[in-house]
């Protein structure tokens, strides 16, 4: 299955979630490499998009009453 | 015609048409003076100057807010001839003109509102920190517009804008605008953040933006609002009662989007910080296992301790044991053939006995057995 192509605010959350992780007490050293990894990969795509992303104009008409 | 005898109503009929193809709208600028509204719906007000007066008919619903008489005002209206009440004319749209009205009835409103609560601060809602949709209201090819697109796509990307084009100014402008929002905020997937804008004008340019049916509608938005006009005086209603104001277009778009080069050098220090994570866990982890060798290390060397302690101990005792150590103290061991003598009972004068020494035996006789009380 395809991965649906993920916004910047959900792969923001899940950053913040490996973040706090990290800070919470008692980690795991093998969870942990599993973890980075993650995140680094998730930095690498959130750079991505900052740098590729492109806004798209919708243009659309108001009902006319 | 001047054979012709009309009814009174071919006669109202008549010059209606002649009205209707004469003067199928007029433009009419005085001071407002006798206003009143009847059974909260119907509106009645005469513009005069200093020789004519003129009287009007319209609906609440076409006020751009509360009205007072000495008000210089703008109304577009078709005149009309009415078959019971005479000549009056029927709005279609009104307007304060001139500074000073424009901004008394501005004041008239905020205070209707004020009192209402449409500005409080406890209505505003935050916005959205990375908006995905946003919705934009403004006139298609302004300067407002290329001056928000610029900034934002500067600034951000990956944002879908839903954009209306409408009248920013001029009588259709407010009724464009609130179109607008409700159909933005009826849309089966609303934005998540909504922008109003335009850019700098006169007093009665920015009319539409201290409309009552406007300011209402922002403030009834299910979609949090930010409000630009580009004017340094004072703000506009739709702006007080919008979630968030911005100054201008471009600072709409600052408000409405992060910026995504602040965002890169914020990844970048979350990404060192993780990196810095991972090594303390390893260097505490490091250090753990430092210290539990060190621990292993001295638990064998004291098991080693207390075992040689008590080989030591046994040693000891071992040589208290030690027949020989005794015989080399003076003592002996007497022996009667192979059995041990350690009572005089176990022997007889003439006996012969065998006296262990240390570094040799005696073969003894025995004289006289003398045994202690």
């Amino acid at each position: 299955m395809i991965e649906a192509k993920k916004s910047y605010r959900q792969m923001n959350e899940q950053l913040a979630e490996i973040l706090a992780w990290f800070e919470s007490e008692q980690v795991d050293l093998d969870e942990a490499v599993a973890k980075y990894e993650q995140a680094i990969k998730l930095l690498g795509e959130m750079e991505t998009y900052l740098k590729t992303a492109q806004n798209k104009v919708k243009k659309i008409a108001a009902k006319t009453a | 015609m001047p054979d012709l005898v009309l009814s009174p109503t071919d006669f109202v009929a008549l010059v209606n048409q002649t009205l209707e193809f004469a003067y199928p709208n007029v433009i009419i600028e005085g001071e407002l003076s006798d206003f009143r509204v009847s059974k909260n719906r119907w509106v009645y007000f005469s513009l005069k100057d200093d020789v004519s007066s003129v009287q009007f008919f319209g609906t609440v619903y076409q006020l751009p807010g509360p009205l007072e008489d000495g008000l210089n005002i703008r109304v577009v209206g078709m005149p009309r001839l009415h078959h019971k009440f005479g000549f009056s004319i029927n709005i279609v749209s009104l307007s304060p003109v001139g500074e000073g009205s424009i901004k008394k009835a501005a004041d008239l409103l905020r205070a209707k509102l004020e009192a209402e609560g449409l500005f409080a601060q406890e209505r505003k809602r935050t916005l959205p920190t990375y908006p995905e949709t946003i919705g934009l209201i403004t006139a298609g090819g302004s300067a407002a517009y290329a001056d928000f697109i610029k900034i934002l796509d500067e600034r951000w990307g990956g944002a879908e804008i839903q954009f209306i084009d409408v009248y920013v100014q001029g009588e259709q402008a407010a009724g464009q605008i609130v179109q607008a929002i409700e159909h933005i905020n009826q849309l089966a997937e609303p934005p998540e953040v909504l922008v109003i804008t335009r850019g700098g004008g006169s007093a009665e340019d920015l009319n539409a933006f201290n409309d009552e049916r406007v300011v209402r509608a922002v403030a009834s938005s299910r979609i949090p609002i930010v409000v630009a006009v580009g004017h340094e005086v004072d703000e506009s209603l739709a702006e007080l009662a919008a979630d968030m104001r911005a100054s201008t277009p471009s600072n709409a778009a600052q408000i409405v989007v992060p910026d995504k080069h602040h965002e890169l050098s914020h990844l970048k220090i979350k990404r060192q910080g993780l990196m810095q994570d991972l090594i303390d866990l390893y260097e505490d982890a490091s250090q753990g296992l430092t210290a539990d060798r060190e621990y292993l290390t001295s638990q064998v060397f004291r098991l080693f301790e207390i075992e040689h302690e008590r080989l030591l101990a046994n040693r000891r005792l071992s040589t208290l044991f030690d027949p020989s150590a005794a015989l080399r103290r003076g003592y002996a061991i007497v022996r009667q053939g192979r059995q041990i003598v350690t009572k005089t009972g176990q022997t007889k004068a003439g006996q012969g006995l065998d006296v262990q020494l240390s570094d040799g035996k005696l073969n003894v006789k025995v004289n006289k057995v003398i045994t202690d009380d």
